[in-house]
């Protein structure tokens, strides 16, 4: 599983600061002793990441910086309880799921309350994605978009724990005992999300395949 | 292996979850069974319909503002008292206090730092035999304390160690052919939220843009900046610039962002026949044409269709 965690992190440039170049337990054991300078190496070693997959997760960009903000923040109060029983980027990536996961589990009892759709009609996912390539062609680009429209409302109709099992399997291809690992649920359950994610897509999205 | 048993194990077998032997079982069922096989298909055709949502991938400034926030954050969390509690509880061995005994630490841990951060004299540093200087005259000026981070007393010397953030502000000048004026310029830019300043950054820059460093912050900012009158500032600038593909790309990569602002667009497109005209630039030539043909906001359809018949009357 923390093969899978260190695949994450592996696309992060390393940096070349001298502090940077120190190894991940000492780097840890100077930021638990109140080093901001080791806790900011460490952020910076795996934030790019962890934004990217909150922006997958959320779509707004001031959301996922919200979520950034709220995991990184979580993990420098928690982080005198980190006993290195783990890889530091599992530890790390299950506080960035739990952060993402209530989240969604606020979002969708907030929509259940009030339609997903903004003033102009659309969710705001798409606001922040609108296909404008200079290649497509306004048909090519419409079709695009409303396909887009498509799948971000399906996958808005998965439950929070679906949605984040569906994303890590489907765009961030790890592993699902990994994903376990990192909900802190069993594989088995993770595969029993996996299923039942794949099959709403399947019909939500039946007349598009 | 029957239908219902491929069923629950599609999914794993889409995604290479499978066991070898569950794996052969899977594509012997489906060799034998056609139901079977177009459901396979239709999943193979979803896997590729969902592979192409699109991504937003966070923008560079999107995550400059990210760690601006955070060291933010960090340092109101670093100057809190929560953050006093969490550093020296698990020390005394507590783990999960009670409110009264947080509370009653709050008040010993407040006398503590009280009486060892009190005025005296003594040495700053252990070992170093020199009397206990006023903060002002440390270096630290008017100098804005952002976040302790340490304070260690001495009970041997009296003395303490403090390791802190300070920010102070700087005046820098000098001229735009010092790089490190023109870094400065650009990292305020790309990374600082007010736009006024970021206006008045790009009216510095201004006559900086053909250099290999500014030019391409500024076609950036062209292109991305959240607020309309800087992306008008930044044109400005471009304006200014040598003519080449990347400026050329980067106004035409504007003028096709149909939600960007229709004069923003509008000022592009005289921009473009200025360079179709000047520089006889034919993929210039080639956008206006387009859209004046198909680009859905009047304004910028008229506009391309009115300079390419004054264009045409000219050549006439």
């Amino acid at each position: 599983m923390d093969g899978a965690c260190l695949e994450l992190a592996g696309k992060i440039p390393a940096d070349s600061s001298p502090v940077a170049g120190a190894d991940e337990p000492a780097l840890i054991r100077r930021a638990q002793g109140g080093d901001r300078t080791a806790f900011d190496v460490l952020v910076r070693r795996y934030d790019r990441e962890v934004l990217r997959l909150a922006l997958k997760v959320v779509g707004s960009p001031e959301e996922a910086t919200d979520l950034y903000q709220e995991a990184f923040l979580k993990v420098y109060r928690s982080l005198s309880r980190f006993r290195f029983e783990s890889a530091f980027s599992t530890w790390l990536y299950r506080v960035v799921m739990n952060v993402c996961l209530d989240h969604l589990r606020r979002q969708k009892s907030r929509n259940e309350v009030q339609p997903p759709e903004s003033e102009a009609g659309e969710p705001e996912f798409f606001h922040t994605v609108a296909d404008d390539r200079p290649g497509l062609n306004p048909e090519q680009a419409l079709r695009a978009k409303e396909i887009q429209h498509r799948i971000g409302r399906a996958l808005e109709g998965l439950s929070p724990r679906e949605r984040l099992v569906f994303e890590l399997k489907h765009y961030q291809g790890m592993r699902l005992r990994a994903i376990g690992d990192l909900c802190g649920t069993s594989e088995e359950t993770a595969k029993n999300c996996l299923f039942r994610a794949t099959q709403k897509l399947r019909f939500a999205l039946a007349d598009l395949v | 292996m029957n239908c219902n048993d491929f069923n629950e194990n599609l999914p794993l077998l889409m995604y290479d979850e499978l066991p070898v032997e569950e794996r052969a079982a899977c594509e012997a069922h489906v060799a034998a069974c056609s139901h079977c096989h177009s459901l396979l298909e239709e999943s193979s055709r979803l896997q590729t319909l969902l592979k192409g949502r699109t991504s937003p991938e966070p923008a560079p400034d999107l995550l400059v503002r990210c760690r601006q926030a955070l060291d933010e954050a960090l340092d109101r969390e670093e100057m809190g008292w929560g953050a006093a509690l969490r550093e020296w509880l698990p020390r005394l061995g507590i783990i999960r206090p009670a409110g009264a005994v947080a509370a009653l630490s709050l008040v010993v841990l407040g006398f503590g730092l009280g009486w060892t951060l009190r005025p005296r004299a003594g040495n700053l540093v252990p070992g170093v035999e020199k009397d206990l200087s006023p903060v002002s005259t440390m270096g630290l000026g008017d100098a804005r304390i952002s976040g302790i981070s340490q304070v260690s007393p001495d009970p041997k010397t009296g003395g303490v160690r403090i390791t802190l953030n300070a920010e102070r502000r700087m005046t820098l000048e000098g001229s735009l052919d010092d790089d490190n004026v023109r870094k400065v310029l650009v990292y305020a830019l790309k990374s600082y939220d007010n736009p006024g300043i970021r206006v008045d950054t790009l009216e510095a820059l201004r006559a900086s843009g053909n250099n290999p460093s500014v030019q391409p912050e500024l076609l950036y900012t062209l292109r991305n900046d959240p607020n309309l009158g800087v992306r008008l500032e930044a044109l400005k600038a471009v304006r200014r610039m040598n003519w080449n593909p990347e400026v050329r790309q980067a106004l035409l990569d504007v003028v096709h962002q149909p939600k960007a602002n229709q004069g923003l667009r509008g000022a592009v497109v005289d921009e473009l026949v200025k360079h179709a005209v000047k520089d006889k630039d034919e993929v210039a030539l080639s956008a206006l044409e387009q859209l004046a043909a198909n680009d859905p906001n009047d304004y910028v359809r008229l506009k391309s269709l009115r300079a390419l018949v004054a264009l045409g009357a000219d050549n006439n």
